[in-house]
């Protein structure tokens, strides 16, 4: 399980399109397994792809489309098709035009799993999933592992990525930053929490986790939370806050946070 | 809003006025050369002869430079804007909503109703420039004002009619290729109605759009009365056509999308079953209009081949243009089956057009990530476009042969089909370029592919026309088209167009190797 992160503009569909063979590369070569990327015949009986805008035949229905993509594919289950078009709740019998972005993303998806290959690309492949889909397709990309299938999942959202997947890549400005076990990248979790105070507000300079502290207008107090909050959180409780919020910083702040503006 | 509706057409809007204007000014400087070998009888005969008005129209006017020019060219000049305007119409409308563009736009303050009803002001106006260009080349001409207005006026809201045919159409239909069928049945109705109203059925003549146009006789009678007519009922059109808007959802026709159907499942077993299914729907509606066209005209070769025979000046004329010994069932047969080479390129290269727009939609994505190469895909999408155009030519053959069975001069059946199948060389012409442009210029595949048939077409007849150096008509294909059945096919002419078409296609095959795919 390989996530490739990045945040837009990164290249990641870039480097896909390079692997698949549908951009020509100006400098160096993409092989797959071994097989030069550009000989589409032999590398894509190893691999699966779902991209990340699906575009199905518009006056095709879905299960139409499904045979399709089932008759040019090299193998195809079509026991294991029929369970996830089950388990995604599609429905194949509507034309292609009238999908939603979720359900032409299904079609992908089901096709892609349901070839077996050894590779799975798949680029933001649950930007349209609803959350009960997106925890489906967890459980299709965990079968793939057992089926000890290799999944490559690019990716903008560090939360999908850190559940699926061991080990991560990171791209900026088209290149590969860093390539390490999810575990490593723990460093990249966290939180921005923004407080407001009735009064001066605590002192929460040299406490453990804390960083980029900086005041919000009069009351309000913004900082950067990494690792376990316990001891931030025993410093807020001594004063008197009258609001907290926390979010999920974006992958381009973290990435600008963590390697400063020009990168490492 | 405006602006960018006239970014999408200035550019053909431009390229059909410059051809309209063209065309009537060269047919009117010819006038004087026509006039001076043909005497009244003549026109009595040909304005007297069923057959003649069927094909071209009733000749009025004809001892007056615009009245000839109305004769020779208003007819194929009104067929032309009206298809420009209702393939640009559809392709504005229903296929920028159907790619999803119009969802940005409608999040705007606009409404749909009001943004259709712009893109009908603009494609109005657009589709009103050729009747100028008509206008103001006859005008300039020197032939009488009144006529040049009422004529120009009438190409102009024809075109108009049949814009506002097409925006109506893309409401009617989800997809832009439904709504394309759907409003070149209506032109291809029209046209029809007018040929049943030259026949025999004059009252006809106000059910169709070109009907009125004719009843106008324009440099005779001056008639502007049926162009009122034409005016309300574009108007009446369009104004359906925004109660139609007001009413639909966006990317729906008027009725909402049926909840699913079952699969059918055949021609989806490899890409080249594929290309043949995809090409299934509009292959038919191309055989419908193409087959009855030439059925009529069938029908129709008998007599004019007598009246060519007892009014060999006429014979004469049209050999100027190219078209020999139209005099006799074989030669008419020959000259009609080479102008079927331009239709045939045209769907040659409209197939193709069709893949470059699959691929800009990312529609290829999914097919691609198999292990389908780029070869392959290409393959099966000329082959089935080759086998498509062959079918084509196949079924023009025999509905015109089946026609002639009528006369007393029936031409053999594979006379016939020799003479439609003597068109290949041109359409693999028409494949090449289209291919060449698939790798090197995939944003204009349409129109590169079209320059072997219509292009060399109108090279050729205005060569012959203007008495041009040989090496011009040498440049356009129809140069090199013997007038099968009449005469033994052109073997060297044949195989050389095919050499070139196939350098084309390899060319074009290693353009599409080396770029990348655009989706």
């Amino acid at each position: 399980m390989f996530g490739f992160l990045g945040p837009n503009g990164a290249g990641k569909s870039t480097a896909i399109r390079l692997l698949l063979g549908f951009a020509r590369p100006t400098r160096g070569r993409a092989f797959v397994f071994g097989t030069a990327a550009e000989d589409v015949e032999r590398a894509h009986r190893l691999l699966a792809h779902v991209p990340a805008d699906v575009a199905p035949w518009p006056h095709l229905t879905g299960a139409e489309t499904l045979d399709l993509l089932a008759a040019t594919s090299h193998h195809t289950d079509l026991r294991y098709r029929a369970e996830l078009v089950d388990r995604f709740d599609f429905d194949p019998s509507k034309k292609g035009r009238t999908y939603s972005t979720g359900n032409r993303q299904k079609v992908a998806l089901i096709a892609a799993f349901a070839t077996r290959a050894p590779l799975l690309v798949l680029d933001e492949p649950t930007s349209g999933l609803d959350p009960l889909m997106e925890r489906e397709f967890r459980r299709a990309v965990e079968d793939a592992r057992d089926n000890g299938q290799t999944v490559f999942l690019c990716s903008h959202q560090l939360a999908e990525v850190e559940a699926v997947c061991g080990r991560v890549g990171i791209l900026r400005a088209g290149r590969l930053i860093e390539v390490a076990d999810v575990g490593d990248l723990r460093g990249l979790r966290r939180s921005v929490v923004t407080v407001t105070c009735a009064g001066q507000g605590p002192d929460l300079a040299g406490v453990e986790g804390v960083t980029g502290l900086e005041r919000v207008g009069s009351t309000g107090l913004r900082f950067t939370l990494t690792g376990p909050p316990g001891p931030a959180l025993r410093a807020l409780a001594a004063a008197d806050v009258t609001g907290i919020a926390v979010r999920e910083p974006g992958l381009e702040e973290i990435f600008l946070d963590y390697y400063g503006e020009t990168g490492p | 809003m405006i602006g960018l509706v006239i970014r999408q057409i200035w550019r053909g809007a431009l390229i059909i006025a410059v051809a309209a204007g063209t065309v009537s000014a060269l047919v009117a400087a010819g006038h004087r050369e026509f006039i001076a070998g043909t005497g009244t009888g003549d026109f009595a005969a040909l304005a007297g002869d069923p057959a003649i008005r069927i094909m071209f129209g009733e000749p009025v006017a004809l001892d007056d430079p615009g009245g000839f020019t109305v004769w020779r060219t208003g007819a194929s000049l009104a067929v032309l804007v009206s298809a420009w305007a209702l393939l640009t119409a559809t392709r504005i409308t229903r296929g920028e909503e159907e790619a999803r563009r119009w969802d940005l736009l409608l999040t705007g303050p606009i409404t749909l109703p009001k943004l259709v009803a712009r893109h009908i002001a603009v494609l109005v106006t657009a589709a009103c420039v050729p009747g100028m260009a008509a206008y103001v080349a006859l005008s300039a001409m020197g032939t009488g004002q009144r006529g040049a207005a009422l004529h120009g006026a009438g190409i102009a809201l024809v075109g108009a009619f049949f814009a506002v045919v097409g925006v109506f159409a893309a409401q009617m239909f989800p997809s832009r290729a439904g709504a394309t069928g759907a409003a070149v049945a209506v032109l291809g109705v029209g046209f029809g109605l007018r040929m049943a109203a030259d026949a025999s059925v004059s009252w006809l003549h106000w059910s169709s759009p070109f009907g009125l146009l004719a009843l106008t006789r324009s440099f005779a009678s001056d008639r502007p009365w049926p162009l009122f007519v034409l005016a309300f009922t574009a108007g009446v059109v369009a104004v359906a056509t925004l109660a139609v808007a007001g009413r639909r959802d966006l990317h729906n026709g008027l009725s909402a999308p049926r909840g699913g159907r079952p699969a059918q499942r055949r021609l989806l077993s490899s890409p080249g079953a594929f290309a043949v299914r995809c090409m299934v729907p509009s292959w038919c509606g191309w055989a419908v209009g193409l087959g009855a066209y030439y059925l009529v005209m069938g029908l129709l070769t008998g007599s004019v081949t007598g009246f060519l025979a007892d009014n060999p000046r006429f014979a004469d004329l049209a050999a100027d243009a190219g078209f020999t010994a139209l005099g006799s069932s074989e030669g008419l047969a020959a000259t009609l089956f080479s102008l079927l080479a331009v239709p045939a390129g045209a769907f040659a290269a409209v197939r193709i057009a069709t893949v470059a727009a699959a691929e800009s939609q990312g529609r290829f994505t999914l097919t691609l990530a198999t292990p389908v190469t780029r070869a392959r895909l290409l393959v099966a999408e000329t082959g089935a476009a080759l086998g498509g155009v062959l079918a084509l030519l196949t079924v023009v053959g025999s509905a015109a042969w089946a026609g002639t069975l009528s006369g007393d001069t029936p031409i053999a059946w594979a006379s016939a089909l020799a003479g439609a199948w003597n068109t290949v060389p041109i359409v693999l012409l028409s494949l090449g370029f289209a291919v060449v442009a698939l790798g090197w210029a995939p944003g204009a595949v349409t129109g590169i592919g079209l320059l072997p048939g219509a292009g060399g077409f109108l090279l050729f007849v205005v060569a012959r026309s203007v008495d041009a150096p040989a090496w011009i008509t040498g440049v356009s294909p129809f140069g090199h088209l013997a007038a099968v059945p009449r005469e033994p096919v052109d073997v060297g002419g044949a195989l050389g167009m095919a050499a070139i078409a196939a350098v084309a296609a390899i060319a074009g095959w290693m353009g599409l190797r080396r770029r990348d795919l655009r989706m």
